[in-house]
C-alpha cells in the first residue's frame, strides 16, 4: 500500500494543475450535495419553530386523529375510567402576530407567534402545574384575560396590566395581562393562556378542543389507561398533541429530494470528468505502468496506484466541498432569508447539518470519485510489462467505432419511441438511453463536426484551423468523451432553462386563473396551514356590503389523512368560487366538477397529491375527520396557484364545517363592479382590513406582479444552479485540455522548431478547444431538448399542466456558454503551448 | 551452471496474410556469469527473444527455462514474482518515473516486494554509489542527463540482487561514450558482480564488450560466438558480420 501512497501523491503533486481541475469537479458536486441539503432542514427548523405546538408536561395527551378540532363534549366519555386522576380539555393553536400588532420575524428579538391555549379553568391547575411569577393565574369570571409566558413578556416587554392583542377571527381581541409565568412553567415558548370560551371565540370554534390533557392515577398503567380512553373515544382520537404543519413538511422534504437530484447530477458530472482525466493518465502513463509491471509490479499493485490517487482526490476534494457547501448554504440562506420574512413569516436560521447530509455526501462524494477511477484502473491493471520497451510512437486513434456507433444509433432510436409511449418511467429511462446512445455516436460525430466548424475556423484561421481539425480527428475517442461531459453540462442548462421559461409562462396562467379577482385578503403567511388565524363569517359580511363590491368568496383549512399521507383540506364555495377565480384543471370537467362539490361529499385534488397518491377522476377516498372516516368521491384533478406544492383537496365550505368543524376563511377574494371607483372600493376595504391585522390588503395585480417576480427569483437562483452544473463542463475541457497539451509537448516543440510562431501555436490550441466545444454544444442541444421535452412531461405526469416552450433562449445562451467556454478553457493550455522550450520539448518524455 | 534454457522456441504474431513469424524454433542455453549479446538485423526477432526469456511475453511453442524451472507455463502472479526478485530490467528509454527522485527510482523493486523502506533506501544508495551516482540521489529524472538517467535504471535493475540482468538496447539513447560507460558497468555487473546479462543491441562497438554474441535473422539463430581479445577489433570484426548478415 505504501508504494500505491507513494507514486499515487507524487504524481498528483507532479500534475499540480490537472490535480486542481479534477478535484474541483468533485468539489462542485459535493458543495451542491451538501450546500442545498443544509439549507432545505434549516427552513424545516424555522417552519416548525413557528408552528411548533406545546403539549404540556402531563401523563397522557389526547388530539384528533386528523389533527383538527373536535367537540367539548368528547371528554365526558373520559368520565367512568378509573385510572385516569384528572383531565382537562384545551383548545390551542399557534396564531402569528402580524406587526400591526407588534410581532416580529426575528425570534430572538421579539414573537413572530404566540400560541394561544384556551383552558378550562376550573380542571386545568389540576392536570398542570402554572407557577406564577407575578400576578395571579385565570379565574373562572375572567373573559379577556391573560396569563402570558415570561419569555413572552420580556420579548414584548409586557408585565401585569398591560394589554396584549393578537388577531382573532372577529378582528382583534384585546387581552389584559393578569399575570406571568415562570420560564420553567412554559419551556421557553411563546405562550398566552385565555379561558376555553375565549379562545373558542378567537378561533372561531365555538364548543371545540383539540386537546385533552390527562393525569393518571399513581396506581394505573399508563399504556392501560390510554388504551382505556381511546377505546372509549373512538378511532377517531390518537395518542400525542396535535401536529401542525404536516403538508408543508412533505413539500420540503420533496424539495429535498429535488436537492438531493441536483447534488448528484453535479457528482455524475464530477465524475464524467474524473474519468476523462484518469482515461488520459492512464494513456500518458503506459510505459511507467508497463515498467512497473515489467519490474515486478503486480497488477493489483497497479490498480490500486490508480484508485489511491482517485482516494485522495476524492477526499480532498469532498473535505474542500463540505466546507464550501457551507458557505454556499449560509450564503443562500442570507440572500432567501428576507424573502422568507416578508412572505411566509419565517425567520431562518444557521445552516443545519443532518447526519445523513453529511454521511450521504462524504459518501457520494469519495463513492462517485473512486467509482469512476475505477474503469481507467481496471485499463491499467491489464497493461502489459511489453508497453514499457515500445517506443512512444503518439500512436493515432484509429479505432473501429461504427459498430459501437450503430448500436448507438440504435439506442437513440428506441429511446425516442420510449418517450412517445407517455409512461413517465419509460421516458425517463429513455433519457438515460438516449444519453448512452448518444455518447456512443459521439467518436463518429468527431469528423463530420470538426470538418464543418474546422471550415468556418479555417476561414478565419487556415493552417491552424486545419491542424487543430487534424488533432481532433486521430483521436474521436477523446475527443468525443471531453465533448460529452460538456454535453451533459449543456444539455442540463437547456432543460433548466426549458423547464423554467415553460412553467414561468404556465404559472402566470395559473396565477390569473386561481387569483382573477381584483382584491385578496390575504393571511400573514401565504402558506396556508402556517400559524394563520381565520376569520369569521363577520369579515366576508362586511366585504360583501360594501359599495362598490360586487362578490367576494373565501378559502377555508382544515387538515386531513388519507391513504397514510396528510392532506391539506380547502373549503371553497363551489357556486361563487368558479365564477371570481378558479381551479386550473388538468383532469375532470369543472363544469360537472364544481356542481358535484355542492352535492354530497365530493373532492377535487391537486396534481401532486393526485401524482403520489395514484388518484384519478372517479376513484373515491376515505378522508379522516374529526367526526370519523369520511368516504369522498373524487370528481377532477385540479390546482390553484397557492398550494400547488402541498398535497391538497378541494371540498365545500359546508361539507368543511360538517365534517372538519372549519368555517373561519383564510383567504378572501373580492371582485369590484365594473362600473365603481377603485380608489374608493380600495380605501372603504382597507378600512375593513385594519379591523383584522390578521389579513393584508392587496391589490391582485400588484400581488400578480410581485409573485411573478418572487417566482423570477427563485427562478434566477436555479439558473445560479444551473450554472454550477454546467460549470464542471468547463473543467472538463479546460482539464482534457491542459492533458492534451502536456502530452503533445513533443509535437509541440517539433512545430516549434520547424518555424510554427507562438501565436500559430496559441491558435491551434484555441480552434481545437472551439471544435471540441461546438461539438459539445452540438451535442448538448440534442441531449437538452430531450430533456426539456421529458422533465415537462414529469410535470404533466404530477398534475401540472404546462406547455411545452422551446427553449430558443437556453439554445442561444448555450451555444454562447459553450463557445465562451471553448475560449475559457484553452486560455491556460494555449498559454503553456506557446511558451513551450523547443529544446526542452524535443526532450520530453 | 545452466541459467538460461531455451527449447524450440516461437512466436508468431497475428494469423493468415497477417501472420508474421517473429521467432523460429530457437534453441538456446546461457551460463551463470555469461555477458550474452544479441545481434541482427531490424525485425530479426531480437527483442521478442529477450521479452520471451524475461517472462514479459508469452511463447507461441516452446520452452523457456530460468534456474531450472519452466517460465512458460507460469501464472501472471508468480512470473511477476519472479521478475521482481530474479530479473532485473534496462530498457532503450530508462524508463524512470518522472515524479520519484534517484534513490525512489533505484528503491522500486525493493519496495514492491515489501522491503521496509529505510532498509531499501540503504541498498539504493549503495547501488547508486557502485554507480557513481551519490550525489545525484535526490534529483529527478529530468534533472539527471541520459547517461546518469541509464546508470539509476542499472542501479534499480541491481536493488533487487537478480540473477539475471536483461537490457534492451541500453545505449540505444546515447552518445558513444555514455553508451560505452554504460556498456563497462553490464561487463561489471558480469565480471565484478556474478550476474548473467542478456542484451539486445545493434551496436558492434557495444556488443564488443559481451562475451558471446548471438545472430539472429528472420527468427532464427544464425552464429552462435564466443568473443576474445581486443574489444576494438571484436567491434571491427562484429560490423562487418552484421553488415554481411
Amino acid at each position: 500500500m505504501r508504494i500505491q501512497i507513494l507514486l499515487a501523491w507524487r504524481y498528483l503533486l507532479g500534475r499540480k494543475q490537472r490535480m486542481a481541475l479534477t478535484t474541483l469537479a468533485v468539489v462542485f458536486g459535493v458543495t451542491l450535495l451538501f450546500g442545498m441539503n443544509a439549507m432545505i432542514p434549516a427552513m424545516m427548523e424555522a417552519f416548525r419553530h413557528n408552528m411548533v405546538t406545546a403539549a404540556g408536561k402531563v401523563d397522557i395527551s389526547i388530539s384528533g386523529d386528523s389533527n383538527n378540532p373536535f367537540d367539548e363534549a368528547s371528554l365526558d366519555a373520559l368520565k367512568d375510567i378509573g385510572g385516569i386522576s384528572h383531565s382537562t380539555g384545551l383548545l390551542q393553536k399557534n396564531v402569528l402576530l402580524p406587526e400591526s400588532l407588534g410581532g416580529t420575524t426575528d425570534p430572538i428579538a421579539g414573537a413572530s407567534a404566540v400560541t394561544v391555549t384556551g383552558l378550562d379553568i376550573p380542571t386545568a391547575q389540576s392536570v398542570r402545574n402554572f407557577q406564577i411569577k407575578e400576578g395571579r393565574f385565570l379565574e373562572a369570571a375572567d373573559g379577556s384575560e391573560t396569563v402570558i409566558s415570561q419569555l413572552l413578556a420580556d420579548k414584548m416587554s409586557l408585565t401585569v396590566g398591560d394589554t396584549l392583542s393578537i388577531p382573532s377571527s372577529d378582528g382583534i381581541e384585546k387581552l389584559t395581562v393578569v399575570g406571568i409565568l415562570s420560564l420553567s412553567a412554559s419551556a421557553g415558548l411563546d405562550e398566552i393562556f385565555v379561558p376555553l370560551a375565549t379562545s373558542q371565540r378567537i378561533l372561531n370554534l365555538p364548543d371545540k378542543i383539540n386537546t385533552i390533557d390527562i393525569l393518571i392515577r399513581s396506581d394505573a398503567d399508563r399504556l392501560t389507561v390510554e388504551n382505556e380512553i381511546l377505546s372509549k373515544l373512538g378511532p377517531n382520537f390518537k395518542s400525542g398533541p396535535v401536529e401542525v404543519g404536516n403538508e408543508l413538511a412533505s413539500a420540503l422534504i420533496m424539495g429535498e429530494s429535488m436537492m438531493w437530484l441536483f447534488g448528484i447530477m453535479a457528482l455524475a458530472m464530477a465524475s464524467f470528468i474524473i474519468f476523462n482525466t484518469f482515461r488520459t493518465v492512464i494513456a500518458e502513463r503506459r510505459r511507467d505502468l508497463g515498467m512497473l509491471r515489467a519490474i515486478g509490479a503486480s497488477k493489483r499493485t497497479v490498480m490500486g496506484l490508480i484508485l489511491t490517487e482517485s482516494l485522495i482526490q476524492g477526499v480532498v476534494g469532498t473535505a474542500l466541498g463540505l466546507m464550501f457547501g457551507y458557505l454556499m448554504c449560509l450564503g443562500l440562506l442570507a440572500s432567501f432569508g428576507p424573502m422568507l420574512q416578508s412572505f411566509m413569516r419565517v425567520s431562518v436560521g444557521g445552516p443545519v447539518i443532518t447526519t445523513a447530509n453529511l454521511v450521504g455526501s462524504i459518501l457520494l462524494g469519495i463513492g462517485f470519485t473512486v467509482g469512476s477511477g475505477y474503469f481507467p484502473a481496471r485499463s491499467a491493471m491489464k497493461i502489459t510489462p511489453l508497453e514499457a520497451l515500445r517506443p512512444s510512437l503518439g500512436a493515432a486513434e484509429f479505432r473501429k467505432n461504427k459498430r459501437r456507433a450503430l448500436w448507438g444509433l440504435a439506442m437513440v432510436a428506441a429511446s425516442v419511441f420510449g418517450l412517445v409511449i407517455g409512461e413517465l418511467n419509460v421516458a425517463a429511462l429513455s433519457t438515460l438511453v438516449f444519453l448512452a446512445g448518444l455518447i456512443m455516436i459521439a467518436p463518429v460525430m468527431v469528423k463530420p463536426v470538426a470538418d464543418t466548424f474546422g471550415k468556418l475556423i479555417s476561414l478565419v484561421y487556415a493552417r491552424e484551423g486545419r491542424l487543430a481539425q487534424g488533432n481532433l480527428a486521430r483521436q474521436p475517442g477523446r475527443a468525443a468523451i471531453t465533448a460529452s461531459s460538456m454535453m451533459i453540462g449543456l444539455a442540463i442548462c437547456i432543460a433548466m432553462i426549458g423547464m423554467i421559461t415553460s412553467i414561468l409562462n404556465g404559472f402566470i396562467g395559473y396565477l390569473d386563473k386561481s387569483l382573477g379577482t381584483d382584491y385578496l385578503l390575504m393571511p400573514s403567511s401565504l402558506v396556508l396551514g402556517g400559524g394563520n388565524l381565520g376569520a369569521n363569517q363577520g369579515l366576508i359580511d362586511r366585504i360583501r356590503n360594501t359599495d362598490g363590491v360586487e362578490a367576494a368568496t373565501s378559502l377555508r383549512l382544515a387538515a386531513s389523512q388519507t391513504k397514510g399521507a396528510a392532506l391539506q383540506m380547502i373549503g371553497i364555495d363551489p357556486e361563487v368560487y368558479p365564477q371570481i377565480s378558479g381551479l386550473a384543471f388538468s383532469n375532470g370537467d369543472p363544469a360537472t366538477a364544481y356542481p358535484a362539490l355542492a352535492n354530497g361529499r365530493s373532492i377535487i385534488v391537486n396534481g401532486m397529491f393526485a401524482t403520489s397518491a395514484a388518484i384519478k377522476t372517479g376513484d373515491v377516498l376515505t378522508l379522516k375527520t374529526p367526526q370519523g372516516d369520511q368516504v369522498y368521491n373524487v370528481v377532477g384533478v385540479a390546482f390553484d396557484y397557492l398550494n400547488a406544492k402541498i398535497a391538497t383537496g378541494y371540498i365545500s365550505q359546508a361539507n368543511l364545517a360538517t365534517d372538519f368543524n372549519a368555517s373561519s376563511d383564510v383567504l378572501l377574494l373580492v371582485n369590484r363592479k365594473t362600473n365603481s371607483n377603485n380608489s374608493a372600493v380600495l380605501s372603504a376595504l382597507k378600512a375593513i382590513a385594519k379591523d383584522f391585522p390578521a389579513f393584508s390588503l392587496i391589490d391582485s395585480t400588484e400581488f400578480k406582479n410581485e409573485q411573478i417576480n418572487m417566482f423570477k427569483q427563485a427562478m434566477s437562483t436555479l439558473y445560479v444552479l444551473v450554472v454550477m452544473l454546467a460549470l464542471p463542463g468547463l473543467i472538463a475541457m479546460a482539464n482534457t485540455m491542459s492533458i492534451n497539451i502536456i502530452e503533445r509537448t513533443r509535437e509541440i516543440g517539433m512545430l516549434r522548431a520547424v518555424g510554427t510562431t507562438q501565436t500559430q501555436v496559441k491558435r491551434m490550441v484555441f480552434a481545437e478547444s472551439l471544435l471540441l466545444s461546438a461539438l459539445g454544444t452540438t451535442m448538448g442541444i440534442l441531449v437538452g431538448l430531450f430533456l426539456s421535452y421529458l422533465l415537462l412531461k414529469a410535470l404533466i405526469f404530477i398534475g401540472f399542466t404546462v406547455d411545452f416552450f422551446f427553449p430558443a433562449t437556453g439554445i442561444l445562451m448555450s451555444v454562447a456558454v459553450g463557445l465562451t467556454f471553448g475560449i475559457i478553457a484553452a486560455m491556460v493550455p494555449a498559454r503553456t503551448a506557446a511558451r513551450t522550450v523547443i529544446v526542452e520539448a524535443l526532450r520530453y518524455e | 551452471m545452466t541459467m538460461i534454457e531455451v527449447k524450440d522456441l516461437s512466436k508468431v504474431y497475428g494469423s493468415g496474410e497477417t501472420k508474421v513469424i517473429a521467432l523460429d524454433s530457437v534453441n538456446l542455453t546461457i551460463e551463470q556469469g555469461q555477458f550474452v549479446a544479441v545481434m541482427g538485423p531490424s525485425g530479426c526477432g531480437k527483442s521478442t527473444l529477450l521479452h520471451l526469456i524475461g517472462g514479459l511475453d508469452r511463447p507461441t511453442t516452446g520452452t523457456v527455462t530460468v534456474e531450472g524451472k519452466d517460465i512458460s507455463k507460469m501464472s501472471d502472479t508468480t512470473l511477476t514474482e519472479l521478475r521482481r526478485r530474479k530479473m532485473g530490467f534496462i530498457f532503450q528509454f530508462y524508463n524512470l518515473i518522472p515524479v520519484l527522485d534517484a534513490v525512489e527510482n533505484t528503491a522500486l523493486p525493493l519496495i514492491l516486494d515489501g522491503v521496509k523502506p529505510e532498509t531499501a533506501r540503504i541498498k539504493a544508495k549503495e547501488w547508486l554509489t557502485r554507480n557513481k551516482l551519490e550525489d545525484r540521489g535526490s534529483h529527478r529524472p529530468d534533472e539527471l542527463s541520459g547517461g546518469q538517467q541509464q546508470r539509476v535504471a542499472i542501479s534499480r535493475a541491481m536493488v533487487a540482487d537478480p540473477v539475471i540482468v536483461l537490457a534492451d538496447e541500453p545505449t540505444g539513447n546515447l552518445d558513444s561514450r555514455s553508451g560505452d560507460e554504460i556498456a563497462s558497468v553490464l561487463r561489471k555487473i558480469v565480471s565484478d558482480w556474478g550476474r548473467t546479462v542478456l542484451m539486445v543491441t545493434h551496436d558492434p562497438r557495444i556488443a564488443a564488450y559481451a562475451d558471446r554474441i548471438i545472430f539472429l535473422k528472420d527468427g532464427r539463430i544464425v552464429d552462435d560466438a564466443l568473443l576474445s581479445g581486443d574489444n576494438g577489433d571484436n567491434a571491427k570484426r562484429l560490423k562487418e558480420k552484421v553488415e554481411a548478415l
